[in-house]
C-alpha cells in the first residue's frame, strides 16, 4: 500500500511537471527578449533595440544592488531570455549568479552570444592589489560602477550594440542607426554636463559607499573619505569621528549618497560636519526625472550644481 | 683537447645545476646565485601536473554558541554551556558543463562528519536537476538549510520532532521547475534515499531507530515536494509548500529488545510571505508549516516494573497521527539588524504536548559575520523536561560559501 502511495506521488509529479519545464526552454520567435539588471541598462538596451527587443529590468530604481532578493519572476524572466546585459565587475554577484544557476538558459551563459557583459574593456578604478575581506566587501576586478560616470553612457551604449548584434544579426543595421541617434543625444547631454561641471575641480566631497568615483574622477572632485569604514562595512562611531574631524579641516564638504544609504546618520554626520548631504540616484528610475540613464546622470548634475553653487545643465 | 672539453661541459652541467636548485632566498653569509628562470608561456612546455588553477572554491564556517539553561528536575543538566557547536568545511566546483559537486564537512570538536558530498547533473534538459550523493533532504523550508543558516537559534520543535534536527540521506534526487505566467514558478522534487531516520531525536534518545541496509526498492525512503511561490505586487513574494517524506520499513531497539516493521510518514504545509522596501534594505518574513506525523509513532515500554530506564523493554508500536506545526515572524529594519519571533508546537507522545517560543536579535557585522541573542521556552507534558534557555551564538562564515536558493 505504502510502495503504491509512492509510486504514485513520484510518477503524477515525473510525469506532470518536466513537460511543463520544457515551455520555458524554447526559443524567441518575435522581439529579441532581453533581461537588463539595471534600469540604466534596460533603458540603453531599449533605445538602441527600439521595436526588435522586448526588455525587462530585474532591479528597480531604490534598491540597493548589494542586496537585491531574487524573485520569481527574475528566475522566470532570465530563464526565457535571449540576452542578458549586465554590468559586471561583481556588481551583482549578491543576486545573479543564483538566478542564473537556477534559470538554465544556455541562450545567456558566458561566451554567448546573449550574454553581454558591458565592463568589458572598461578601464576600472580600484582594483586591488590584494584581495581581502580586510578591506570589506571588495570587488576583486575593480569599481562596478560605471553606470555612474557620465562617460559611462557612451561605453555601455557601445557594448549592448555589439551585443545585440551578436544575438541578431539580422538587425545589424537597425541597432546601428539607433546607436548612431542615441549617440548624437549622448554628445548633447555629455556637452551639457561638462559645461555645468567646469567649476567643479577641486571641490571636495565625501561618500556613503564609493559609488561615485568615477563621477569624482571625471571631473576631478577630490574624495575626502567615505562613510562606510570599507566597502560593505557600516560605520564605526571612531571612524565617524575620525571622519568628521578631516570633513572639518577639509573645508565645504559635500555629502553624496544615494536613496538606499540616505538615513539618519548621514543627517547627524552632515550636522556635526556642518556638511550638505545631496542624495543622488544610483541607478536609472526611482527618481522623477531620472527614468533614463541620459536622465538620471541630468538628475545628477543638476543636484551637484545646486549643492556647489553653480549654473545647472541645460536641458 | 677532447677531455678538457668534456670537463668544461661537465662543470658547466653541474653549474647550471646548482643554479637551479638555489635557494628560494639568501640569508646574509649565503652565496648569491640566480634562481631558475620562470616558467612562462610556451617557452614552459607541459612540465607540472600540479596546477592549482582548477581546484575546489573552499570555504570555512565557524559556529559558536554560549548559553545558560534552566531546566526544571534533574533529567538535564542546568547552567551555563559554551561550545564550538560546528566547524564546517566546505569546498564546491564544476566538474564538468553540465555538473557541480560540493562537500561540507562539519565537526564539534570531538566528531567529524561528511555533512553533505553530492554532484549536481544539470544535463537532462529543461529546468532539472539530478543531484547524487549524501544532502538534506528537500522538505519544507528549513530542513534544507543548515543550522547556522537558520534565523533562529535551533530548528522549530515540530521539525526537530517529527523529521529530526537534521535530516540527510545517501540518495538521489531528480528536481525542476518552470515557470507559470510571469511571475509564479513552481518546483517539484522526488527523492529516494537508503536511510532517512532522524537524527539527534531529543525525546526517545536510548530508542534506537534504523532500517536495513539493503532493501526492496519500495523500501527505500522517499521524500517529494512540490511548491509554487509568485511576486505580490512589487514588493512581496509568497510562496506555498507540500512536502513528504516516507520511511516504509523501519526498526527500532531498545535494551535488546528489537521490533520490526515500522511505517513512517511525515507530510508538511508550508506558507511564507516576504516583504522587501524600495531600498532592499528593510525585510519582513512571515511563515509558518503545518505538519502531520503518521504511522507507528509511539512506542511501547514496559518498564519492568523499575523506575531503571535500562531495565524498559519495547513491546510495539501504535500507529498514530499527531500533529505539528510552527510560526514565525522576522523585521530586518536594515542590513545589520533584525529580531523576531518563532513559536512551535507539537504532539510528541501519548497524550502529550510541547509548545516552544523563541526570541532573537540578530546583529550583522558584515555579511560574513553576526551575533545573535536568543531567550527561548520549552514546554511539555512530559515530566521535568521544561527549560528556560538564553544564549549568545556568534557565527562567521568565510571563503565561497552558498548553498544555493532557498526553494
Amino acid at each position: 500500500m505504502n510502495l503504491v502511495r509512492h509510486l504514485l506521488l513520484c510518477a503524477g509529479l515525473t510525469a506532470a511537471l518536466p513537460a511543463l519545464s520544457q515551455e520555458a526552454a524554447g526559443a524567441a520567435t518575435g522581439p529579441l527578449r532581453v533581461v537588463a539588471t539595471l534600469p540604466d541598462l534596460a533603458d540603453i538596451t531599449a533605445r538602441i533595440g527600439g521595436e526588435r527587443v522586448q526588455v525587462q529590468s530585474l532591479t528597480r530604481g531604490r534598491e540597493d544592488l548589494h542586496h537585491v532578493v531574487a524573485r520569481p519572476s527574475h528566475l522566470v524572466a532570465l530563464s526565457r531570455a535571449d540576452v542578458l546585459v549586465q554590468v559586471g565587475l561583481s556588481l551583482e554577484m549578491g543576486f545573479l549568479p543564483g538566478l542564473l544557476e537556477n534559470a538554465r538558459n544556455p541562450r545567456i551563459r558566458p561566451g554567448q552570444p546573449g550574454f553581454v557583459n558591458v565592463s568589458v574593456g572598461w578601464d576600472p578604478l580600484g582594483v586591488p592589489e590584494v584581495v581581502t575581506r580586510k578591506d570589506g566587501d571588495v570587488h576583486p576586478d575593480g569599481n562596478p560602477h560605471l553606470n555612474l560616470d557620465p562617460a559611462g553612457g557612451r561605453h555601455i551604449a557601445a557594448r549592448i550594440l555589439a551585443g545585440l548584434t551578436a544575438a541578431d544579426p539580422q538587425g545589424r543595421a537597425y541597432f546601428e542607426a539607433r546607436a548612431a541617434e542615441y549617440g548624437k543625444e549622448l554628445d548633447a547631454a555629455e556637452a551639457r554636463w561638462a559645461a555645468a561641471a567646469k567649476a567643479w575641480a577641486g571641490r571636495k566631497i565625501v561618500v556613503y559607499h564609493k559609488e561615485y568615483d568615477y563621477l569624482a574622477r571625471r571631473y576631478g572632485l577630490e574624495i575626502v573619505g567615505s562613510i562606510e569604514s570599507k566597502p560593505g562595512i557600516p560605520p564605526t562611531p571612531g571612524h565617524v569621528a575620525r571622519l568628521v574631524e578631516a570633513m572639518r579641516a577639509a573645508g565645504p564638504v559635500v555629502i553624496l549618497t544615494a536613496a538606499w544609504s540616505n538615513g539618519r546618520e548621514l543627517a547627524e554626520i552632515g550636522k556635526a560636519a556642518g556638511a550638505t548631504v545631496v542624495e543622488l540616484p544610483n541607478q536609472g528610475g526611482g527618481t522623477p526625472g531620472a527614468e533614463t540613464w541620459i536622465g538620471m546622470q541630468d538628475v545628477i548634475h543638476e543636484r551637484l550644481a545646486r549643492a556647489f553653487g553653480s549654473e545647472p545643465p541645460k536641458r | 683537447m677532447q677531455d678538457s672539453t668534456l670537463s668544461l661541459l661537465v662543470l658547466a652541467g653541474l653549474a647550471g645545476s646548482a643554479a637551479a636548485q638555489a635557494p628560494a632566498f639568501s640569508t646574509p653569509g649565503m652565496a648569491q646565485t640566480p634562481g631558475p628562470p620562470a616558467p612562462s608561456g610556451e617557452a614552459s612546455g607541459q612540465t607540472d601536473r600540479f596546477r592549482s588553477v582548477f581546484n575546489p572554491a573552499f570555504s570555512f564556517v565557524v559556529d559558536v554558541v554560549a548559553d545558560h539553561l534552566d531546566a526544571e528536575g534533574d533529567a538535564t543538566e542546568d547552567g551555563i554551556g559554551l561550545e564550538l557547536r560546528a566547524f564546517e568545511l566546505g569546498a564546491q566546483s564544476w566538474v564538468d558543463p553540465d555538473a557541480w559537486a560540493y562537500f561540507i564537512g562539519v565537526t564539534d570538536g570531538e566528531t567529524v562528519a561528511i555533512e553533505e558530498a553530492a554532484i549536481h547533473y544539470q544535463g537532462l534538459g529543461g529546468n532539472t536537476t539530478l543531484r547524487a550523493g549524501r544532502f538534506f533532504i528537500d522538505f519544507g523550508k528549513q530542513m534544507q538549510t543548515h543550522v547556522h543558516e537558520l534565523r533562529t537559534l535551533e530548528r522549530p520543535l515540530a521539525l526537530r520532532a517529527y523529521l529530526g534536527e537534521e535530516v540527510k540521506g545517501d540518495g538521489l534526487q531528480y528536481d525542476g521547475w518552470t515557470g507559470l505566467g510571469d511571475a509564479t514558478a513552481v518546483r517539484w522534487s522526488i527523492g529516494a534515499f537508503a536511510s532517512l531516520i532522524p537524527e539527534g531525536d531529543e525525546q526517545e534518545a536510548e530508542l534506537e531507530l534504523g532500517v536495513a541496509e539493503r532493501k526492496d526498492p519500495g523500501d527505500l525512503n522517499f521524500t517529494a515536494r512540490l511548491t509554487a511561490f509568485t511576486d505580490v505586487s512589487t514588493n512581496g513574494v509568497f510562496q506555498a509548500g507540500f512536502s513528504a517524506r516516507f520511511i516504509p520499513e523501519a526498526s527500532a531497539e531498545l535494551n535488546g529488545s528489537e521490533v520490526g516493521g515500522l511505517e513512517s510518514s511525515v507530510f508538511g504545509l508550508d506558507l511564507t510571505y516576504g516583504w522587501t522596501s524600495d531600498d532592499a534594505r528593510r525585510a519582513l518574513t512571515l511563515g509558518g508549516e503545518l505538519l502531520l506525523n503518521t504511522g507507528d509513532t509511539i512506542a511501547r515500554i514496559d518498564d519492568g516494573g523499575t523506575a531503571e530506564p535500562d531495565d524498559d523493554t519495547l513491546t510495539g508500536f501504535d500507529d498514530d497521527a499527531q500533529l505539528g506545526w510552527y510560526a514565525f515572524v522576522d523585521w530586518s529594519w536594515d542590513q545589520q539588524h533584525a529580531v523576531g519571533l518563532q513559536f512551535s508546537a507539537a504532539e510528541i507522545g501519548d497524550g502529550l504536548d510541547a509548545a516552544e517560543i523563541e526570541a532573537y536579535y540578530t546583529r550583522r557585522f558584515s555579511e560574513f559575520h553576526r551575533l545573535r541573542l536568543v531567550a527561548s521556552s520549552f514546554e511539555s507534558d512530559a515530566p521535568d523536561a521544561d527549560a528556560l534557555r538564553f544564549a549568545i551564538q556568534y557565527t562567521v562564515m568565510v571563503g565561497a560559501h552558498g548553498h544555493g536558493l532557498n526553494w
